[in-house]
């Protein structure tokens, strides 16, 4: 049974592979819709983020009290940059766990190249299962073709403000009125001039590939109305609309409005700056030192119900994993309406399923903070799943870097260098 | 004493000011991490107030000091008694012994030291995970590190340095070369023991990559892992990330800096020149 | 000193060697070299001529062989590039002033000074302490509101050290320089105690002066030492990795202080292109190579 299973994966690996290199391969005896096999005990991971812990303990414990048999133990991955080494050199040596649950789009295509995960889609009713949890918007989760994640949960992106510098720099702390990019930069420079906080907005400067998820990105897909940076295999955002946002974000840093360097501390905290770009989780995080509030991420039209960057968080199964029949009911266990409530009740994090606001009604009614970020997440769009994926954001880091953040080449320049780089990468 | 006044007047002059520049970020790092709010504006740098020890209490809460540093002790162990054994008999070897292969072994040595660790990583994490099956083990923590070829350098350039005859005579008389290296050598190496336990110590010990990637299982997870996993970890969810992070370099350098202290004196004592005369 | 060379030139008895057992005492280490160094590198020069990329265990995918490549690709990239000149930039700024002050400072230590403890315990500390917390303080010192420029008020540099492309490498030299001193200072202690004081005493009743004696007894004195210090000090500038990734945050500014090594890890894990990251890596060993053969040179024959 496993060797049929690994036989069906290669033929599916060398399809991906022959877009790649030269090889190929035939061997496709696939078994779709077949049942997982093996039961038995499994390992699963989780990030270190503490709310998050918490959460998979309480699920674990619960399983493992019905299910003498099929034990689940629950490890902790380093959140961060990290993770995703010690995913790849797992998958390699064969010792990945049965489940991840913190796995994210942009590392997707590389571990499926590898051959490491498993296409959920291939179990009974694995497809229907993950669609209609997520609805459509799921698909946009698929790597060729299959399912080797489970939109799990998201971190839909806004801009989170300091009501209390606001309120000092003249702003009104409940309607600020930064919807559009001039109004934005309007209110920006208020902040600074009026000597209120150092930094109007102080988004990481930093060169790592994920960065740019967190500055141009949601604001890219706030302007095109959720187009993602690479679609149909093609960069999109060598036109108008990456023009306006990556214009914008240079404004900010030439004159001065955000820092060109990573802070040292916990800048919102700390109060150096009056403006971030963060997710439902600092609600939670800052709700002892900063009264915080939260507004869409601008456009230049200053439209409402944008969209924004999602920033999931994935289910992956791998296939090192040899109880795979208890790892994919325990990953429908884990993500089932009632858990997926206490993950939002104990972590404030969206799950990616239909109708958050109104499956979860009391949920929202006591917290009325996070309400603005369920009707968010209707609207949030994650990475593309292209091949490449990670290269692809570092070329577009390394470019947007020079041009916007310290003006040594042109905005045209960097769109047009991007954008041919990347075409590059997910044409191989 | 036989030095002019002013030559040891601006020995003293160059020794502090290096000594303080040397420390003061130490300084600076010790201070910030009894801090409720660190800052680094010059003024502040004598702070009156703001004292607390919340910054540790949080770290124990969260990660189990004791265990890792259990860990990050057996790790450190493995890797010494490695190196010094094995290490010794390699200097001894490239500096007093004429075999073959010398010359080639001493080409991968500086080999050894050239190749960056990155490189090797992954095809190192697949052998000993997946060949040797030492994931979540010392041993395949310890492995890659097992003997230090710095240690196997200073050994090396140690016996060299000694003077030939006392060899010589011991050869003469027909000592076997275990027998030399147990009765002079040895006892002559002592301070260049000192260095390399020293210059070993701090690889393993402060170590993040390889034991982050080989330990899955948390309880395995030596101090520098543990602490790098809170420090990233809680930096985003704190008010106080530079005094969490403060507070993490501390406890990772805290054990070293006290073991120093203890050890130190073993680099003054060792009068070299008196033993070879004698 | 002036022994070393000499005492191991003794003649050949037999094609082992006149002490074939050193090989038996070489085999631990030797053997530890060929299964966690050489088995792993051979894998790396396979990969820099491959195109290759890791996958699971079972998971077969053709890997053809595709000659230079990997190395044509590394060598065209900008990017690549910029790291080896970024890292002559450090080496130019940190090798001598290693060496010079490591040798100043074990001199002025080991002539016998008060609290000579102390000071040792000061130069030791940031060799001692794992980077991953210190940068964490260099940041706090360097940033544009940091300690450092608020001393030097209008002399600071704008933009700041860390995010100005023309300071981050030097600033990033002087952090090595000062973190890695107290190992280099470590060694020219045990060197100079080995340094025979007669020549010291000689040399005093010929007249010279402090300055005089150490550079005529004191510098090749510890010649050998020097050579090390050279080799490791030029090693590891060329394998600079946790510097840039964490106190530029992965090379920045605008890839100022990009490392060959940095590309290594960037390419080879984050990006799963293993393949041209072995050819960075083979290229990096051949070039740290070179310049230690000419350190070794010019330091014998000076």
């Amino acid at each position: 049974m496993r060797s049929i299973r690994i036989a069906a994966l290669t033929g599916a690996l060398a399809l991906v592979v022959a877009g790649c290199s030269s090889g190929g391969g035939d061997d496709d005896s696939g078994d779709e819709g077949a049942a997982p096999s093996g039961t038995g005990p499994i390992e699963i991971w989780l990030s270190n983020n503490e709310q998050e812990l918490a959460w998979g303990q309480a699920v674990v414990d619960a399983w493992n009290a019905e299910h003498p048999d099929e034990q689940v133990t629950a490890q902790e991955i380093p959140a961060g940059a990290s993770s995703e080494e010690a995913i790849t050199a797992a998958i390699t040596a064969g010792t990945a766990p049965c489940l991840v649950y913190n796995i994210a789009t942009a590392a997707v295509s590389g571990w499926v190249r590898q051959g490491g995960l498993v296409d959920l889609a291939q179990f009974d009713g694995g497809a229907a299962y993950i669609t209609d949890r997520g609805g459509d918007a799921a698909e946009a989760y698929q790597t060729d073709g299959g399912y080797y994640q489970l939109p799990w949960k998201s971190n839909p992106v806004m801009v989170m403000y300091n009501k209390a510098l606001f309120e000092q720099a003249g702003l009104d702390p409940e309607d600020p009125g930064m919807a559009t990019y001039d109004d934005f930069l309007a209110g920006a420079r208020q902040i600074v001039d009026s000597g209120t906080s150092q930094s109007a907005i102080w988004p990481s400067p930093t060169n790592e590939f994920y960065q740019p998820w967190f500055d141009f990105y949601p604001l890219y897909l706030a302007e095109t109305g959720g187009t993602q940076l690479v679609e149909d295999g093609a960069a999109t955002f060598d036109d108008e609309n990456g023009l306006a946002v990556a214009e914008f974000w240079a404004t900010i840093y030439s004159e001065g409005l955000a820092p060109q360097e990573a802070s040292t501390d916990d800048a919102m905290s700390t109060g150096t700056t009056a403006m971030q770009l963060a997710g439902p989780w600092a609600i939670a995080s800052y709700s002892e030192s900063v009264d915080v509030g939260f507004m869409p991420v601008p456009t230049s039209s200053g439209e409402e119900d944008v969209y924004t960057f999602a920033d999931s968080k994935n289910v992956s199964m791998f296939t090192s994993c040899e109880n795979q029949a208890t790892a994919w009911e325990f990953l429908q266990f884990s993500t089932s309406e009632e858990r997926d409530g206490q993950l939002l009740e104990l972590t404030g994090q969206m799950p990616l399923r239909l109708d958050l606001a109104a499956t979860y009604p009391d949920y929202f009614s006591a917290n009325p903070a996070y309400e603005v970020f369920a009707g968010q997440a209707e609207r949030a769009v994650d990475v593309p799943s292209v091949p490449n994926s990670v290269e692809a954001w570092q070329a577009f880091r390394d470019e947007y870097s020079s041009a916007v953040i310290f003006g040594s080449i042109g905005v045209d320049e960097f769109l047009a260098n991007a954008a041919t780089t990347i075409d590059g990468l997910v044409a191989e | 004493m036989r030095q002019t006044s002013s030559l040891l007047w601006l020995r003293y002059v160059l020794l502090t000011i290096a000594a303080l520049m040397f420390a003061f970020p130490f300084y600076f790092m010790v201070v910030g991490a009894f801090q409720e709010n660190p800052t680094n504006t010059p003024d502040q740098l004598v702070p009156q107030s703001g004292w607390t020890t919340q910054n540790f209490t949080n770290i124990d809460s969260r990660i189990d000091l004791a265990g890792s540093l259990v860990n990050s002790l057996v790790f450190t162990a493995g890797v010494l008694l490695g190196t010094v054994v094995f290490g010794l008999l390699a200097g001894y070897a490239m500096g007093r012994l004429d075999f073959r292969g010398r010359g080639v072994t001493w080409v991968l040595m500086l080999l050894v030291q050239m190749v960056p660790f990155q490189l090797l990583m992954i095809p190192l994490y697949v052998q000993i995970t997946s060949s040797y099956g030492l994931g979540d083990t010392y041993l395949g923590m310890i492995l890659p590190f097992a003997i230090n070829t710095t240690a196997v350098f200073i050994f090396t350039q140690f016996f060299r340095a000694l003077p030939r005859e006392m060899f010589e005579a011991a050869r003469i008389d027909g000592a076997s070369e275990l027998r030399i290296l147990r009765s002079i050598a040895v006892p002559l190496v002592r301070p260049a023991i000192a260095t390399v336990v020293l210059v070993t110590f701090i690889g393993p010990w402060n170590e993040f990559l390889w034991p982050f990637l080989i330990t899955k299982d948390s309880s395995m997870q030596p101090l520098a892992v543990s602490l790098a996993n809170y420090i990233s970890n809680v930096a985003q969810s704190t008010s106080n990330a530079n005094g969490a992070i403060l507070a993490g370099a501390t406890a990772l350098a805290f054990p070293v800096v006290i073991l120093f202290c203890l050890f130190q004196r073993y680099f003054t004592a060792s009068d070299l020149g008196a033993a070879v005369k004698g | 000193m002036t022994s070393s060379s000499i005492a191991l030139r003794t003649p050949r008895r037999n094609w082992w060697g006149a002490q074939p057992i050193g090989s038996l005492f070489a085999l631990p280490y030797l053997v530890f070299v060929a299964v966690i160094f050489a088995y792993p590198l051979g894998f790396a020069v396979y990969i820099a001529f491959h195109d290759y990329f890791f996958t699971a265990p079972g998971v077969e995918v053709p890997k053809p062989f595709v000659g230079f490549d990997n190395f044509v690709t590394a060598l065209t990239d900008p990017q690549v590039l910029e790291s080896f000149r970024n890292t002559a930039v450090f080496l130019v700024i940190n090798v001598p002033l290693t060496v010079v002050l490591g040798l100043v400072l074990a001199t002025a230590l080991d002539a016998g000074v008060r609290w000579a403890s102390a000071y040792r315990i000061a130069f030791f500390v940031p060799y001692l302490t794992a980077s991953v917390s210190l940068v964490g303080v260099w940041m706090l010192l360097f940033s544009s509101g940091g300690l450092v420029n608020a001393v030097l008020g209008p002399l600071a540099p704008d933009p700041s050290w860390l995010v100005n492309p023309a300071l981050a490498m030097p600033t990033i030299a002087l952090y090595v320089t000062w973190k890695q001193l107290g190992f280099y200072i470590l060694l020219y202690l045990a060197a100079l105690q080995n340094v025979p004081r007669e020549l010291h005493e000689s040399a005093e009743t010929d007249g010279a002066n402090g300055w005089q004696r150490f550079l005529n007894v004191t510098v090749p004195g510890v010649r050998a030492t020097t050579t090390l210090v050279l080799i490791l000090a030029i090693i590891t500038g060329a394998n600079l990795f946790t510097e840039p990734y964490l106190l530029t945050n992965g090379g920045g500014p605008d890839g100022a202080s990009v490392t060959p090594v940095l590309l290594i890890y960037q390419r080879g894990i984050q990006q799963q292109n293993p393949d041209v990251a072995a050819a960075i890596g083979m290229i990096l060993v051949i070039v740290v190579g070179l310049l230690s053969l000419i350190a070794n040179r010019v330091n014998r024959e000076t």
